[in-house]
């Protein structure tokens, strides 16, 4: 350990070996990111927010960076088939493509551009929050992101902009891709009173192992609304380390939907920091876990002041020698008086070899307020069963309908209702691979 | 031969006898009742002719129709239309009432190799048995058994049983705890149902069931034993001097 800090690690050799871009900011936030992850390295399980997981074989492996220009065509129609009438903006390896994407009719005071072209242009919004709200010092990807980034979607709404559509941002891997390393960025900047529905959808090529670190920030003011509906649906080879990291303003709302059933190793930290009186965060979420899967959500929502609300419903359904965590904090600071913050996490463990680890945090420096947790593991229930059969239903779709019933109540929060019928036929099929278990 | 034949039956929980050997016959056309005090043994027998496995026979035979009732899973049985009621109905969240039916009618009649049930033909058959138990449209699309106080939850298996017109039905203590207009739908519930091809075995613990449903025999369940069977006034008898009298009988 010691001694592999002395050395360079491969990924601070290949930082060395890219060109500056001039801009003396961005260069800067970029050395200072890789000095962090050169700090950190790969978290190991002595790191309490790690402890569970196993990067051992991700340490070993080198991914470089993805090279653009990858052709998609052949994925693509099922990707905008999926959300039609969208503003969209579609990533390949980690880089806009301008070809696959729909920016035609741009509502008045929405701006979408690639951030390439954001940099380039030496453009303020970026310049002031690009960079400046994930914390690279604490999260080595989140690191790794800011140092090695290019590229992503800038998205600004102008004070009172309400955008109708959906924006959608695909990221996908492709096949050239495969042992690569992608870092798309989001960054969105909503003005005051502003409203936009995204949604984040991580896709790639299966069967390959990759490494995607995607990282949104998402700046909220005052009196705005955002909510996202984000998909994790990576490659089954992937590693998928992303964040989510949220700023609301007063009276700012943010709304998320979570949905994973991709990546060998997916693992998303969600952010919110609840800055100005009444702001309100919902997180809300489903991981469907295979054998040899490990999913991860860690949330981190910190109450800044007072007349905050926060709500998070995590479910996880697992099957084989499947893992996952939810760990969730709730902070509520010393002035945040009068703050309601809720938390639940419920896991659904279809084989004995699964494992679910859950994990409330609560950190409450505030005295009047109204918080409350909950969080279970557990198998299908025996009576429910018995009671299902005992009307006619075969044991297998009885296990089933238990299990999608499970499941699909988190669908009803998601904020991309028009992605319902996607999720539940991922679930479908997920349970009809033999997963529901017994005869008949 | 009788529709359901009882041979000596044996049942254990856990290396403990529940049931110490019952025989029982019910014809077709014909109602029994089964009272019984506390953890004599009653829902034991109900959830072993349903099917459960938690249970374990250890000697003696069921025989439905003529067949091996026990070699036979859950699901199975209720498809040659044996019904149980539930003492304590099971809360399904997620699934509402509707998907639910439509899923149990459509089990039962593949398995008579008919198709699946048409949706307008459904809706009519269920709101008709609805009428039947005074259950409001509402219910159907509430999950199953989910937030309803116990009343609510004994006339769901009585709904549940109109809709899926089973050839023997069991009912385990459905009347329990119901005030006297839940248990008149109840009664008009089975009584309605009651055909010459149909058999039923009432569970019960309070005689005051079999004033509105007229049993064709009544056997009193003591410590896993039938210790006594009669005719109607058997229960009546019992309403008076209560177990104690058959408890010598056991001895
Ligand atoms: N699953 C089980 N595990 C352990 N013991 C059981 C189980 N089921 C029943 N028993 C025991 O078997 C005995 C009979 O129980 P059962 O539920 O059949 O009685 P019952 O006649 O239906 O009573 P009640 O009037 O209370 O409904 C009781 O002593 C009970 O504790
Ligand atoms: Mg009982």
């Amino acid at each position: 350990m010691e001694a592999a800090k002395e050395q360079k690690s491969v990924y601070l050799r290949e930082f060395e070996a890219m060109p500056a871009t001039g801009e003396t900011w961005l260069d800067d936030l970029r050395r200072r990111a890789m000095a962090d992850f050169e700090r950190q390295g790969f978290p190991h399980r002595r790191i309490e927010a790690w402890k569970n997981a196993n990067l051992a074989s991700l340490a070993q492996q080198h991914f470089p960076p993805a090279a653009p220009g990858a052709d998609i065509d052949g994925y693509l129609r099922k990707l905008t088939e999926s959300v039609p009438d969208a503003l969209r903006m579609v990533f390949v390896d980690g880089h806009f493509s301008a070809r696959h994407s729909d920016l035609t009719d741009l509502p008045e005071g929405l701006r979408m551009v690639s951030l390439a072209e954001a940099f380039e242009a030496g453009d303020v919004t970026t310049d002031a929050h690009f960079g400046r709200h994930a914390d690279t010092g604490e999260h080595p990807f989140a690191a790794l992101s800011t140092a090695f980034a290019r590229d992503g979607a800038l998205i600004e709404l102008a004070p009172g902009t309400i955008v109708e559509r959906p924006v959608v941002l695909h990221y996908f891997t492709s096949e050239g891709g495969a042992g690569m390393a992608s870092y798309p960025r989001l960054l969105v900047h909503a003005g005051t009173g502003s409203e936009v529905r995204l949604v984040e959808h991580h896709a790639g090529v299966a069967d390959e192992p990759y490494l995607t670190c995607p990282v949104s920030e998402i700046v909220v003011d005052d009196n705005a609304g955002v909510r996202l509906q984000h998909l994790q649906e990576s490659g089954n080879g992937a590693w998928h380390l992303g964040v989510v990291h949220v700023e609301l303003g007063r009276d700012a709302r943010f709304g998320m939907h979570a949905f994973s059933g991709g990546a060998r190793f997916g693992r998303t930290d969600v952010y919110v920091n609840l800055n100005g009186s009444g702001a309100q965060a919902s997180l809300n979420g489903l991981y469907m876990v295979s054998s040899g899967q490990f999913a991860d959500y860690h949330t981190w929502v910190r109450h800044r002041t007072d007349h905050g609300s926060s709500e998070q419903y995590f479910k996880g359904v697992l099957d084989g020698k499947a893992e996952s965590v939810f760990d969730g904090l709730i902070h509520v600071a010393k002035g945040a008086q009068q703050t309601d913050s809720q938390q639940q996490n419920r896991n659904l463990l279809l084989s004995p070899r699964a494992t679910a680890h859950s994990n409330p945090r609560l950190e409450i420096y505030a005295d009047d307020v109204k918080c409350g947790h909950g969080s279970t593991v557990g198998e299908l229930d025996a009576d429910a069963l018995f009671y299902l059969r005992s009307r006619g239903l075969g044991e297998r779709e009885a296990r089933r309908l238990l299990i999608f019933a499970f499941a699909n109540e988190t669908l009803d929060s998601m904020t991309a209702p028009e992605l319902r019928d996607h999720v539940e036929a991922r679930l479908a099929n997920w349970l009809d691979d033999d997963r529901a278990g017994g005869s008949g | 031969m009788a529709m359901l034949e009882i041979r000596n039956l044996h049942v254990s929980v856990g290396g403990e006898e529940i049931l110490k050997g019952i025989d029982l016959a019910v014809d077709a056309g014909e109602v029994h009742a089964i009272m019984g005090p506390n953890g004599s043994g009653k829902s034991t027998l109900a959830k072993v002719l349903a099917g459960h496995d938690g249970y374990e026979v250890t000697q003696g035979e069921v025989l439905y129709e003529g067949e091996d009732l026990l070699e036979l899973e859950p699901e199975e049985r209720a498809r040659k239309g044996v019904f149980l009621g539930f003492q304590y109905p099971v809360e399904i969240p997620g699934v509402a009432n509707t998907y639910f039916l439509k899923a149990a009618v459509n089990a039962i009649r593949k398995h008579r190799g008919e198709g699946e049930i048409d949706a307008m033909e459904f809706l009519k058959h269920i709101r008709e048995k609805m009428k039947l138990v005074k259950m409001d449209d509402a219910l159907l699309k509430r999950p199953v058994n989910e937030g309803v106080s116990g009343g609510e939850k004994k006339r769901n298996e009585v709904f549940q049983m109109a809709v899926l017109e089973p050839k023997f039905a069991i009912l385990d203590e459905t009347d329990s705890g119901l005030d006297i207009d839940a248990l008149r739908t109840v009664a008009e519930g089975v009584n309605v149902m009651r055909t010459p091809e149909r058999g039923f075995l009432l569970i019960t613990h309070y005689q005051r069931l079999l004033n509105y449903i007229q049993p064709d025999r009544v056997h009193v369940l003591l410590d896993g034993r039938v210790v006594k069977s009669g005719d109607k006034t058997l229960a009546e008898e019992l309403e008076k001097s209560g177990y104690a009298l058959f408890e010598d009988n056991a001895a």
